[in-house]
């Protein structure tokens, strides 16, 4: 790998990437987006750094324990905060009705839980494209050797 | 405490399979917390399915809606607790938790790595969450979703074993299952658009207005959810991919899959039909006559179609063709004895196919070999596991004594109710094909000797006891013959075998509160009360 360019533009590009991918997650119940594509988002961040700068650096930026971590934690994370509404007395999942403050309409935090549930949708989601990207690389060295 | 878990126990019976099949990856490499962690989640969710019953039994006549995030019903998503959705919990409760003991300590064996055993443990704990999930849901979009986990979990299971044969086996399941699954959303979006609900009730209610507006929109809707449901649970003609996934897959797989995972979708479509598009719309496009003619021609080519197989597994898979057969037709009678038959015949098959699986695996485990021509006299050497297949070959058949007899008897009951002389005589010839195709097997295992130990004289007879005698005393090596290490399964292994071979007979015996948890379902859906 000589690309100079391209290791250089992607350095400067790729964090930004990342970030802007946590800010589609956060602002997923009050704009375009969500979650789900900001999930993937960063995911890509981590894909487009293996491709450049070879797996090998990109699987060292994300071991495997880590990959498996994010992904049961993240669905878990979903379970835990659907708890929140069970352990004030109301139905798994309840937002208002479970007494969380709800904030100023349009505001980052007004949501109530859904800013936290969509972290962890986020973190599943992305977790699971890079890993998803590892395992087909990882079959295609094998197939070649 | 207690009154919280029990105050949100539909929610419960589904997340907790769920949640713990995604925490397992985690813990891969210590083998033995996976294991505990599957059989206390099935405990717990069978525990659970307890305490509903006891719920639905003490207040009968009204359903307990839960209503997810405390959201009323146009708009939110409701878990509708009633007695078909409490029996087939209990069903897939009763059925998964023997077959997550039988997986304990020996599913290295059969699908290869502890990474991969966790993974099957993730992929059996979505099964059997998505499953709970499909009996109590009242709303048709959850119900796709719940659909497609399942399905997904299933393409996994298949090829949990990573054998190419697997794989390919996985992959046409893959490709027919998510054809399946859009001929479902096709059908969900034609019941939406017709009717603006996506819960089961107000839709039924929009139905019932709008259809004779739109006729052919609500034709298309019935026949989209037909066939995409019927090839997922592989109604006759639309059964090809099942023989191929579920001979390859692990037997634990074989077991659930065959067991429970086509039981689900059965359910899935039950509802569609008798809840969304109720008993009136049914017979107005002649959905009975279609569904008691489809499960008619199942239940005959498919046992002509498992006579020859020599493969166990094979044979096995055919058997489920057949007898998805017996529900469908069962579902098509529209009639209280009917539609009780073929739910309690669903939960008896779910138990006999699971055993049949199981022990099937444990002997071809075992004895290294697949055909059921090379396995005489396995019985003598593997007694408690040919014992169970023996039990659940009876009540396959359907012998008094065994719950294939009381799903059969009620069956025969609702078809002459019906007034109807032929489905009687198809149930009738169907038990006598599966005698045929599963007597030779019990005949195999019990009567016949190994062909090698007849031709052998006494001097070599006397060699081989004596080189039996020293394999016993050393390890297990490449050089002792296969056969010296034929012998029944593990201390978990024997007690998922007992409790199967239990169920079947409790079933079989006792049925009277699961009928009459069935009756009142079927009237339920009947709209008989």
């Amino acid at each position: 790998m000589r690309d100079f360019i391209l290791k250089r533009v992607a350095a400067v590009i790729l964090p930004f990437v990342c970030v802007y991918g946590f800010y589609v997650i956060f602002h997923g119940h009050i704009s375009a987006g969500g979650s789900f594509a900001g999930g993937i988002i960063v995911g890509l961040s981590y894909i487009a750094f293996s491709t450049i700068y070879g797996i090998k650096k990109g699987r060292a930026k994300m071991p495997d324990k880590v990959l498996t971590w994010a992904e049961s934690f993240g669905t878990l994370w979903y379970g835990i905060m659907g708890m929140v509404g069970i352990s004030r007395g109301v139905p798994f999942l309840a937002n208002k009705l479970a007494g969380v403050d709800l904030g100023v309409p349009g505001a980052l935090f007004s949501g109530g839980l859904i800013f936290y549930i969509g972290l962890g949708v986020g973190i599943r989601v992305a977790s699971t494209m890079i890993t998803i990207f590892f395992t087909l690389m990882e079959d295609d060295r094998e197939n070649a050797a | 405490m207690t009154a919280v878990i029990a105050d949100n126990l539909p929610a419960f019976v589904i997340i907790v399979p769920l949640f713990a099949g995604v925490v397992l990856p985690v813990f891969a490499r210590r083998q033995r917390l996976v294991e505990g962690l599957v059989v206390l989640a099935e405990a717990a969710g069978l525990a659970g399915v307890g305490f509903l019953a006891y719920i639905v039994f003490t207040h009968r006549g009204t359903d307990w809606v839960y209503q997810m995030g405390g959201w009323p019903a146009p708009w939110g998503i409701e878990l509708t607790v009633n007695s078909l959705a409490v029996f087939f919990l209990f069903a897939v409760m009763a059925v998964s938790l023997p077959i997550a003991l039988f997986t304990m300590g020996n599913l290295k064996d059969e699908v290869g790595s502890n990474k991969r055993t966790a993974r099957f443990y993730t992929l059996f704990l979505l099964l059997v969450g998505s499953l709970a999930g499909m009996a109590l849901a009242n709303d048709l979009f959850n119900t796709y979703v719940l659909v497609e986990v399942a399905t997904l979990s299933c393409c996994g299971l298949v090829s949990s074993r990573g054998t190419p044969r697997a794989a390919e086996a996985a992959f046409t399941y893959l490709v027919l299952a998510t054809l399946a699954s859009s001929l479902v959303v096709i059908g969900i979006g034609f019941i939406y658009v017709t009717t603006g609900h996506l819960n089961m009730g107000f839709a039924s209610q929009g139905l019932a207005q709008a259809w004779q507006d739109r006729p052919h929109v609500v034709w298309l809707a019935i026949s989209f959810v037909l066939v995409g449901f019927g090839l997922k649970s592989a109604l006759f003609p639309l059964h090809v991919w099942l023989p191929d996934a579920h001979s390859s897959a692990p037997s634990p797989a074989s077991a659930v899959l065959s067991g429970l995972a086509v039981k689900g979708y059965m359910i899935c479509l039950l509802k569609f039909l008798y809840v969304v598009f109720g008993p009136a719309l049914m017979k107005e496009f002649s959905v009975d006559r279609i569904l008691v003619l489809a499960g008619m021609a199942a239940i005959i080519c498919g046992a002509v179609m498992a006579l020859p197989q020599d493969d166990l597994k094979r044979r096995l898979a055919f058997s489920t063709v057949s007898q998805v057969g017996y529900i469908y037709l069962g579902f098509g009678l529209m009639d209280e004895n009917g539609l009780a038959g073929a739910l309690f015949y669903l939960a008896s098959h779910a138990a006999i196919k699971s055993t049949l699986f199981l022990s099937a695996g444990a002997m071809i485990a075992s004895a290294g070999k697949k055909k059921i021509s090379e396995m005489a006299g396995i019985g003598r050497k593997m007694p408690l596991t040919a014992a169970a297949f023996t039990a659940a070959s009876l009540g396959l058949i359907g012998i008094p004594m065994f719950s294939g007899f009381i799903g059969k008897w009620y069956l025969i009951a609702g078809s002459l109710d019906t007034g109807d002389f032929l489905p009687t005589v198809i149930i009738i010839a169907g038990s006598v094909l599966c005698a045929a195709y599963l007597f030779p097997v019990i005949r195999a295992m019990w009567f016949e000797t190994p062909q090698k130990a007849k031709q052998e004289s006494t001097v070599q007879q006397e060699c081989k006891t004596a080189v039996q005698h020293a394999a016993e005393h050393m390890p297990a090596g490449p050089g002792v013959p296969r056969e010296v290490r034929v012998k029944d399964p593990g201390a978990a292994q024997k007690l998922a075998l007992i409790l199967l071979t239990a169920v079947i007979f409790v079933l079989g015996v006792v049925p009277g509160p699961f009928i009459e948890l069935a009756r009142s379902a079927a009237a339920e859906l009947l709209m008989l009360r």
